[in-house]
């Protein structure tokens, strides 16, 4: 009796241990956290001020459950001072994201936040930035069906985040994508592969409170309630060579941004490449016109609401004077080309040496639009000709050569000229010419040691003004020494200083452990009020003086 | 009895173990380079362990990472049998240049584009790249490895190697 008791016992234990871990534990449970902080001090040159809490932080936890097809997740944030450079709307701390998910491979319906791109996102791109402080997530339904392979059907609807709030706006929008390959059995092999898709995106926003004059006496800017984008776009591969295309039209849609004035928007963009092994070259050219698209007419953040993204198309520089003066995408009207070449020199060549020797050069110029007024508010705003170029925004010509010296020693040398219009950033003023030159050593002394040292010099046109205050003007030299030891930690200092018509001298040490995917990271020093921008979104970051420290982790 | 509690008890063992590592997510949708969409269920190495990398081609340590594995790449392979995945994260203002950058590199890897990020969410990725992972024959992600310091792919072999062995 008591043996078939323990052996009942045991079975029954066994059963709901089972049943749990299919049910519940057969799911994982997976996510990451991460950590901010900061602690800054006021100094007079370089602009910085006490903060009144000492201490801000950023911190949010991400947690994910999936089983099997099914996903749920949450995010929690806590702005507990929101850290210099973020919008103090963020102060706060709750619950910002939630979402159940349903996925197979022909059918996937999300209920709650979602994150989602139609096409290149020139009419549709609900995304998030933590660094810049963006995240416009579409809460409401994200359905995905592929009805056959090849056809891939998406629709949205929602209502997008906006701080501790949501818009009250609505967004929806409607998305096609055909892959001829896939859909014609006899061209799956096909060495060309074609692509096309379309979407249709609008928002609906009351008008019925808002009362804008028009530039005739008397009247009112009949705004509209509904405005829509619709966009089509191709993706043609032929062995190396490859040409993308996107084109979005957006009906009227006077608001704030463009002064309300009843031109239709477009953006054209385009992008050819060739390449083979060892080397590539990319040419890509847009056009914008009136086309950024947010779901609220009256938002005065320039960074917020918006449901499309332009994307810049001058190259990302990772340098620090190279991207000194990044550039922000004008969605009101600019143009721009950009080229890029990238070429390996094969080693034992007279160029490649023993090792081999890799060149890239890349140019971009980025225009306004050459427009001739129209009249003001309530009217057509301007015309311009297509192929019509402005004021230069921004132009920029950098070639990087990077050669392994030895079997521990890899050097590269870039030089940089980038041509910046203050007026990007909304400032009057001259152009500023800077020249960059950077050279970048990394010393691998060992498996597990190596030490980097970068050198940069910037020189320019530009001078420090005060009534102007842009603490980036001048001529400035730099210097940064980095250590690692594999794979854990690393320690590095850094100096940038303004030798010449410039003002400050920005030192910073820091320091890194990782184990895993777990980080921690401290900083100590003081850094350059400017601007930061990922993807040609940009965030103004005031000057800081004090401790920094990250720690994140995903598990 | 003592055999059967035994038993029980590696049966708890083996369910427990069972559900401690995570799968390489399934029906996410991923971009070739050539445009066609694929879905995550489909990175697949015979049974073989997977990496797999997160990268950005704005981004310095990642293009360390995947230049210097690159060097050792065909001896990975021949003695592990590993293959590299790496998961672009470019959005629309890079990701046109991501296929020429894979074909300048001259890297033999397979890659992927995730222009919503969808993967990397699924993943846990977090903000930065580098971020990588060892896939196992079973589909667990068995490691993970946030950044990357010259030299680190030793580890990330080392790893690699612990695993084929158990």
């Amino acid at each position: 009796m008591k043996r078939r008791f323990i052996c009942l016992t045991a079975l029954l234990a066994v059963c709901s241990m089972s049943a749990m871990a299919q049910g519940i534990m057969g799911g994982h449970v997976t996510g990451s956290i991460q950590l901010d902080g900061q602690i800054s001090h006021r100094d007079t040159i370089i602009g910085s001020q006490d903060v009144p809490q000492k201490l801000l932080s950023n911190a949010r936890a991400d947690i994910l459950y999936t089983n099997g097809n099914f996903s749920a997740g949450l995010r929690y944030e806590a702005y507990l001072g929101p850290m210099l450079g973020f919008r103090p709307d963020y102060e706060g701390q709750g619950i910002a994201n939630y979402f159940v998910s349903y996925k197979k491979e022909n059918f996937a319906i999300t209920a709650g936040h979602f994150y989602e791109q139609f096409g290149n996102g020139m009419s549709l791109r609900a995304y998030e930035d933590r660094y810049l402080g963006i995240d416009n997530a579409l809460r409401g339904f994200n359905v995905m069906y592929s009805p056959l392979s090849g056809v891939i059907l998406k629709g949205v609807i929602g209502r997008q985040r906006y701080f501790w709030l949501e818009s009250k706006n609505i967004v929806r929008g409607l998305d096609a994508e055909l892959s001829f390959n896939d859909i014609v059995k006899s061209w799956a092999d096909a060495k060309t592969r074609l692509t096309i898709g379309g979407s249709f995106v609008s928002k609906y926003e009351s008008a019925v409170n808002d009362w804008i004059p028009a530039n005739v006496n008397g009247y009112k800017v009949n705004l509209p309630e509904n405005v829509a984008t619709a966009a089509v776009r191709m993706d043609l591969a032929h062995g190396g060579f490859g040409l993308k295309a996107e084109y979005a039209h957006k009906s009227q849609d006077p608001n704030d941004l463009n002064n309300y004035i009843f031109r239709e928007g477009n953006v054209l963009w385009m992008s050819a490449s060739y390449s083979q092994r060892g080397m590539s070259a990319n040419i890509q050219a847009k056009r914008v016109d009136n086309m950024g698209f947010r779901s609220s007419r009256t938002e005065p953040y320039t960074e917020m609401l918006f449901i499309n993204y332009i994307p810049a198309i001058s190259k990302q520089h990772t340098y620090s004077f190279l991207s000194m003066y990044p550039y922000a995408t004008q969605s009101m009207g600019e143009m721009g080309l950009q080229g890029d070449f990238m070429y390996k020199f094969k080693k034992e060549t007279l160029l490649g040496g023993k090792y081999g020797t890799d060149i890239h050069i890349n140019a971009s110029l980025i225009t306004g639009l050459d427009t001739v007024d129209a009249g003001g508010r309530g009217t057509d705003g301007y015309t311009s000709s297509f192929f019509g170029t402005g004021d230069t925004y921004y132009g920029d010509l950098s070639v990087e050569v990077a050669k392994k010296l030895s079997s521990s020693v890899k050097f590269a040398a870039t030089y940089g000229y980038v041509v910046f219009n203050p007026i990007t950033e909304g400032h009057a003023g001259d152009n500023h010419h800077n020249h960059v030159v950077v050279a970048d050593l990394t010393w691998k002394m060992n498996k597990k040691n190596s030490i980097r040292f970068e050198a940069e010099w910037m020189g320019s046109d530009s001078k420090y003004d005060e009534s102007i205050d842009d603490k980036r003007a001048g001529d400035w030299i730099m210097g940064l020494v980095e250590y690692n030891f594999a794979p854990s930690w690393f320690v590095s200092v850094s100096d940038q200083y303004a030798y010449n018509d410039g003002i400050g001298n920005y030192y910073n040490l820091s320091v890194g452990y990782t184990k895993g995917a777990t980080r921690l990271q401290l900083g100590y020093g003081k850094q350059r009020e400017g601007i930061i921008c990922i993807g040609g979104v940009c965030r103004n970051v005031p000057a800081s003086n004090g401790l920094t420290f990250s720690l994140t982790t995903s598990f | 009895m003592k055999k059967i509690i035994f038993t029980l008890a590696l049966t708890l063992m083996g369910v427990v173990a069972m559900a401690q590592n995570a799968k390489l997510p399934e029906n996410i949708s991923l971009k070739t380079l050539d445009g066609k969409t694929v879905q995550s269920s489909e990175i697949k190495n015979d049974g073989k362990p997977i990496i797999i990398s997160f990268w950005a081609t704005w981004c310095k340590p990642c293009n360390n990472e995947l230049d210097a594995i690159k060097e050792v790449y065909e001896e990975w392979q021949n003695e592990t049998g590993v293959k590299l995945v790496a998961i672009s994260i470019d959005d629309t203002r890079s990701a046109a240049r991501v296929k020429p950058w894979v074909d300048g590199k001259d890297w033999p890897y397979e890659v992927y584009l995730d222009q919503n990020k969808d993967l990397a969410r699924a993943m846990n990725v977090g903000a930065d790249v580098p971020f990588s992972f060892i896939v196992d024959g079973n589909g667990e992600i068995v490691w993970q490895h946030k950044g990357y310091q010259p030299g680190a792919e030793e580890e990330l072999i080392e790893q690699v190697r612990s695993f084929i062995n158990k």
